[in-house]
């Protein structure tokens, strides 16, 4: 298979965009991924478009609409889903119709618009992609099952909400430097830990964002790479895994096992492991799911997630910088969105062109992480400069 | 008691027999006639061997507290004015906790625990799932106190 390599990013601003649909979204990420490129639209042979939700929208193939308000018609474009791990399945599909010779140019597109409907709809759609027949009937939304999660890791490891806490204060202080997060400001931890409890022992500031907005990135074959961008951003390692849909299943209810596995395939395929990584985005959807990221993907040994947000080890200057970005915690969660504004950000930061404040030094590899439902599916992707 | 419905979208599969074991007061599981694999919730067809031979078996006795949560912010269908016209509904939400016990045969149970407190809930602690039948006629699991 070809070398496929990054060309262009771009991102809509996140946010509760209601100056804007679906397809004006897709629009503003897409045309400013283009422009990034250097190429017209009319080049791109291929799309995929990533949104995870109809019930958001109330809209079957929301692709159609994105491929319409683009002009790319009567060329060949898809949906891919995977709840909030869509745009990492967006980005491998796309790297798969570049590597397998069926294109030599893609656009990815990823979005959502998630505040059309209430908070009460979006928790009670997004909890039933949990096993809505075995689960859902107790009451159980995404902070219930992370709350489930977080509940056991301090049990068995002694993680703190302290430490959850520091996780948000983390991402808010790198989210307050990206002019297109959704909440740019700091926060306390004073402020974190009294923040109201949404599900025990997960407080407001332990939770994500519901968010409106779009992502894109155009790949190419690695002799278009080369000749369209001068610091192509090569996907080296790709790795999906995939785990139980009840919760209660798990083999282990403080580990995503679909992480260690996606992680283990995505390292292989690289040649690298955890430690040659400069840069990282993980899925922090809710604060115990950085800090349990941290250790699935070997950032850390089990259970030591706690220990290493505490010691500041994953600001930038300490060993692994993640989510320098402010995460899905302030930069925001549209959740078709989020894994191919993953897959820009670290771009971004291999190419060295990050806001002042967040560039970390001389990144050289870079590493996504991408979660769908509580663990249902994980995505983790490699990336790499010359 | 304030539950939810459990029943409702189990009554449309073929393990619809687990339903009316809840209203009879039983927890049933499903165990695989062929490599004896249990299963719960209990599935009709066995992935480990992709046989569909299943028999019923009940579950008894008390299980390890693996973890608990009290959901303060509750899914549009358990919201209090959407509850009495929702579909899953007839009873209003008030947070209680939630939980999954593990059972000696290795299934995993969750069920509601309104009879503990939030403060005196440990992880590892004893509990018995039992299947409660509501006062509006559907069922749900609760998970209670050991000796009650």
């Amino acid at each position: 298979m070809r070398k496929v390599g990054i060309v262009g990013i771009g991102q809509s601003r996140f946010g509760i965009r209601s100056d804007a649909s679906l397809r004006e979204l897709s629009f503003e990420a897409a045309k400013a991924s283009l422009d990034d490129a250097g190429i017209p639209l009319d080049d791109v042979q291929a799309m995929v478009v990533s949104v995870a939700s109809d019930e958001l929208s109330y809209a079957l193939q929301p692709s159609a609409q994105v491929v319409d308000y683009l002009g790319f018609n009567p060329k060949p474009s898809f949906r891919v889903e995977g709840a909030c791990a869509s745009g990492s399945m967006a980005v491998r599909t796309g790297w798969m119709t570049v590597a397998s010779g069926l294109a030599d140019l893609v656009i990815v597109v990823g979005a959502e618009k998630m505040t059309e409907v209430s908070t009460a709809a979006v928790t009670d759609v997004l909890g039933r992609a949990g096993d809505f027949m075995w689960e859902y009937p107790f009451g159980m939304t995404f902070p219930g099952y992370y709350a489930l999660i977080a509940r056991a890791h301090m049990a068995k490891y002694g993680t703190t909400e302290e430490q959850l806490s520091m996780v948000a204060v983390k991402n808010h202080h790198y989210g307050a430097l990206n002019p297109y997060a959704h909440m740019r400001k700091e926060i306390s931890l004073d402020k974190a830990m009294s923040s109201f409890t949404v599900a025990d022992p997960l407080k407001l500031y332990d939770c994500c964002l519901i968010s409106d907005g779009a992502a894109a990135i155009v790949l190419a074959s690695d002799k278009l790479a080369g000749s369209l961008s001068k610091k192509p951003v090569w996907i080296s390692g790709l790795g999906l895994g995939t785990d139980t849909i009840s919760l209660s299943d798990r083999r282990d209810i403080t580990t995503l096992d679909a992480t260690v596995e996606a992680a283990r395939q995505a390292y292989d395929m690289a040649g690298i492991g955890p430690k040659d990584i400069d840069v990282a985005v993980v899925h922090d959807c809710f604060t115990i799911a950085e800090i349990a990221a941290y250790e699935d993907l070997g950032f850390c040994a089990k259970g030591e997630g706690g220990k290493l947000i505490e010691e500041k080890r994953t600001y930038i200057g300490g060993d692994i910088p993640v989510n320098v970005d402010g995460g899905l915690k302030s930069k925001g969660h549209p959740i078709g969105a989020t894994g191919v504004a993953m897959a820009a950000e670290i771009a971004k930061q291999l190419r060295g062109e990050a806001d002042p404040g967040r560039q970390v030094e001389n990144a050289r590899i870079g590493l996504s992480h991408n979660v769908g439902g509580n663990g249902q599916h994980a995505a983790v992707h490699v990336f790499q400069v010359d | 008691m304030e539950f939810r419905d459990f029943s409702l979208l189990v009554k449309d599969t073929k393990v619809s027999e687990f339903a009316e074991g809840l209203e009879r007061g039983v927890i049933l599981a499903t165990k695989c006639e062929k490599c004896g694999s249990i299963y719960y919730p209990p599935r009709h067809d066995c992935p480990k061997c992709f046989s569909d031979e299943m028999s019923w078996i009940e579950l008894h006795g008390s299980g390890k507290l693996l973890s608990f949560t009290v959901i303060f912010v509750p899914p549009e269908h358990f919201a209090p004015d959407l509850s009495e016209t929702a579909p899953f509904s007839g009873y209003r939400y008030a947070p209680k906790p939630v939980g999954i016990v593990e059972m000696g045969n290795g299934a995993r149970v969750m069920g509601w625990i309104p009879g503990i407190p939030r403060e005196e809930l440990q992880i590892g602690m004893s509990l018995t799932p039992k299947a409660e039948v509501l006062p509006n006629g559907r069922a749900t699991i609760v998970l209670a106190p050991e000796g009650e």
